[in-house]
């Protein structure tokens, strides 16, 4: 991107990086200020009771080493809430490794002598605490809070998966639209801040110790009145980030810190991490905004399907778009049903019973999986269904979406269906799954059948002639309290069903995936070229 | 005074004695220096004496009250100990250093301050150069004078002392023992002093009690030990200095 637009894209973008960055700072302040006051204490119960060791510094050890991702979605089933909370017990549970190891490591490394002299001299237990050990393993402990902390900058990213906000957004936006420039808008703050983080808490390790100032008087001044600013440098850090937050939040329609909305006059809309959700997700806002007198909560981009359903299943999102096929295999673990209408049926029924949710008239398009290879592989070799595949798929590679590869009306199922063998799979994010065809580095793919991207990259999707793909019919999910608080929002969302074929949609993700516009003005555009956007009074 | 009665200490459940059946009294005012060779049971005599160890079997008494029964903190707060290892708490400055105990026991700001000024300059050291300085900026035996001056914050009337001049050279040992004879005079303290420098035991002490391997040889003035001996070790042990001072005397 040129100088010039780069500028733009960045003035355009601030006042959001503002706020995102206010977010990121509180989501890392207030986990690492938990970790801490957790930590600190379990590093001293360590340090003083010799079969508290071992299973301590092992537990924390071992929260460690769940990865980042699954312990979102962990937490995100217990707790049965997406947002900041779940989002910060994670980043303290991974904060709390350093400072647990490190207030022991601090405690043991007190020199023996010194503590026989506390001891001699006529201190109690706590008062060597407080007089002694502590202030001699401070430096030890800090160091530990400092790599918390910026371990923490860096996991927070992660947050955004689970609707927490954060300069992650950015990022997993970027990824879900194969957008760099998102991409990097999340990814070069958020270094950044690592930096400052770590900075400032240097600076108040540095602000801590007391050792008298050599050098000229002047100097010693200068140390005087600097080292209670160092020392504090973190704690303003925070309170700039508590700042950056509420100084923007207001202006943001999506605030992961806000209040909860449930004023009853607004409704959340939730979407999974890809460009289609993305757009539905706009169009549904959109027109409730214009139609109704309702305020919209955007909390889009939660990670994959399990998410978004926990999400909608706890109420933390009140509608969303759903494909039937998905709904049938995925959630309801139910088995394929070919016919379209039976399908809507079925899952209207089902989450009628277990989520009370209604399943509103579909959008019209079928976004089912699509085996995908490149067009000139097709007519090369003569691909045009699966079953082509049979014969020469011991000599290909494949790459699919995690989530394909997971899902019984996936891979596991389609090799059942087929008897395909490929000869490696790969899973691959699904912005990066298009690429690594168009690069020759995997040969077929998971499609989606109405993504933009399959026109894009001159690929050719192979037709599924044994039936083997459910329908998989987007509609709108609600859940039953809010649709019963607002009957209006049936006739209003419902403006849109059978209004998008597969082309249509095709042509919408494809604005947004090729053409890097983005998700609100596609949608707004289509909205107004349908008159939709006019409110009948 | 402090009375100790057939005290015994084991660290291995009663295999071997690290301090064997001793009994002596240290009598109000005086300074009795403990003498014996490394690992003999100095040290744990005297942690025995605070309670920062707890003795096996025997009874030890302060002011005719026996330490088992009193509360321990309190204990350690009335009796002054210069640690082996000095002990000096490296995050203060010498004068939180000295004025630790007055801290303990709640005094103002105001007096601790005073008060540790006052001890900077009993131990000899001129409190607007050395009030500030935290120990690392001090020399070996700058330390041991703050070590002395924080035992002696609370003006207790004990003060055990355990090798606070063994890793000094002779020099600077020759002065701090000189100034300690001068200490003594003014303050009127009852001291316990380890040492194994025979001639340090000499100099300093109103009474000897020699050690060896956890056993009381014997106790008694400084003529009582030279002139008559109570066993074999007692004999030896100031015999060689003896010699090594016929061997060398001339030259010197
Ligand atoms: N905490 C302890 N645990 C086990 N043995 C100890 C301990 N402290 C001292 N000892 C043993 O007790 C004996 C006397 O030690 P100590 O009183 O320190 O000797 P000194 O001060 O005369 O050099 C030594 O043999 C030493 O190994
Ligand atoms: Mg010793």
């Amino acid at each position: 991107m040129a100088g010039d637009s780069w500028i733009a894209f960045l003035s355009e973008r601030l006042p959001e990086l503002w706020l995102r960055t206010g977010e990121h700072l509180m989501l890392t302040g207030v986990s690492t200020g938990m970790a801490i006051l957790l930590g600190i204490p379990l590093g001293i119960c360590a340090a003083r009771t010799w079969w508290l060791r071992g299973p301590l510094t092992g537990g924390v050890g071992i929260l460690q080493t769940i990865p980042s991702l699954a312990m979102l979605a962990i937490l995100l089933a217990l707790l049965q809430k997406i947002g900041a909370i779940p989002a910060i017990i994670a980043l303290t549970l991974y904060a709390l490794l350093p400072i647990v190891r490190n207030t022991l490591t601090g405690l043991e490394g007190v020199s023996p002598p010194v503590l026989e002299a506390a001891r001699g001299i006529g201190m109690t237990p706590r008062q060597r605490l407080w007089l002694v050990e502590f202030p001699l393993s401070m430096p030890v402990i800090v160091a530990g809070i400092r790599t918390a902390a910026v371990v923490s900058v860096g996991i927070a990213t992660l947050s955004a998966f689970i609707g927490a906000g954060g300069l992650g957004q950015f990022i997993n936006r970027g990824l879900a639209l194969s957008n760099t420039n998102l991409i990097l808008l999340g990814a070069i703050p958020a270094a950044v801040l690592a930096l400052i983080v770590d900075g400032s808490i240097a600076a108040s390790q540095w602000g801590l110790r007391r050792r008298r100032s050599r050098g000229s008087r002047f100097r010693a001044a200068i140390d005087r009145c600097l080292r209670p600013v160092a020392l504090l440098l973190p704690v303003a850090l925070i309170i700039a980030g508590c700042f950056a937050y509420f100084s923007t939040s207001t202006a943001s329609s999506n605030p992961a810190w806000g209040p909860p909305a449930d004023d009853g006059q607004t409704v959340r809309i939730g979407t999974k991490n890809f460009t289609e959700q993305l757009i539905l997700g706009e169009l549904m806002a959109q027109l409730i905004e214009a139609r109704t007198d309702l305020r919209v909560e955007r909390r889009f981009n939660l990670g994959g399907t399990m998410i978004c359903h926990g999400a909608f299943k706890s109420g933390g999102i009140d509608l969303y778009a759903e494909y039937t096929g998905t709904a049938l295999t995925a959630i309801l673990k139910q088995s394929v049903i070919v016919d379209p209408g039976r399908a809507h049926e079925t899952v209207a029924r089902e989450y009628r019973q277990r989520f009370a949710a209604e399943w509103l008239r579909a959008f019209g398009f079928n976004n089912t999986y699509a085996i995908t290879v490149r067009k000139s592989d097709a007519t090369f070799r003569n691909l045009q269904t699966i079953s082509d595949l049979i014969a020469i798929s011991g000599t290909l590679r494949a790459g699919f979406t995690a989530e394909f590869s997971e899902r019984p009306d996936g891979y596991p199922g389609l090799r059942r269906a087929y008897g395909l063998q490929f000869r490696e799979v790969r899973d691959l994010d699904p912005a990066l799954m298009y690429q690594a065809i168009a690069n020759r580095e995997v040969e077929v793919i998971s499609a989606f059948a109405t993504d933009g991207r399959i026109a894009a990259f001159d690929l050719q999707p192979l037709r599924d002639d044994r039936g083997f793909f459910p329908p998989y019919q987007a509609a709108p999910v609600i859940r039953t309290e809010v649709l019963q608080a607002h009957p209006e929002l049936r006739e209003v969302v419902e403006l849109l069903a059978g209004r998008l074929d597969d082309a249509t949609m095709r042509r919408l993700n494809f604005e947004v995936d090729v053409k890097k516009r983005r998700p609100g003005d596609v949608a707004h555009e289509f909205l107004e070229s349908r008159g939709l956007l006019e409110r009948e009074k | 005074m402090i009375s100790l009665k057939n005290v015994s200490k084991s660290f291995d459940g009663g295999r071997t004695f690290a301090v064997n059946d001793v009994s002596f009294d240290v009598r109000e005012g005086e300074t009795l220096v403990l003498l014996g060779s490394s690992g003999c049971g100095k040290t744990t005599l005297l942690k025995l004496t605070n309670r920062l160890l707890e003795s096996t079997s025997g009874t030890i008494e302060v002011d005719g009250q026996d330490i088992a029964l009193q509360d321990s903190i309190t204990l350690r707060r009335r009796i002054g100990y210069v640690f082996q290892g000095i002990g000096l708490f490296p995050h203060m400055t010498v004068e939180e250093n000295v004025a630790m105990v007055p801290r303990l026991l709640g005094w103002s700001a105001k007096k601790r301050r005073e008060r540790a000024h006052e001890l900077l300059e009993t131990v000899g050291l001129d409190p607007k150069t050395y009030a500030r300085r935290f120990p690392e900026e001090l020399s070996g035996g700058q330390q041991q004078r703050v070590g002395v001056g924080r035992a002696l914050a609370a003006d207790p009337a004990y003060l055990l002392m355990d090798e606070p001049f063994g890793a000094l050279d002779a020099l600077t040992r020759d002065t701090l023992q000189q100034e300690l004879l001068s200490l003594k005079e003014r303050l009127n303290k009852t001291i316990v002093f380890v040492t194994h420098d025979i001639f340090e035991a000499l100099a300093l002490g109103d009474r000897i009690a020699v050690l060896h391997a956890g056993r009381l040889e014997q106790i008694g003035t400084r003529e009582e030990i030279l002139k008559k001996p109570a066993t074999h070790f007692v004999r030896e042990l100031f015999a060689k200095p003896a010699k090594q001072l016929a061997a060398f005397g001339g030259m010197l």
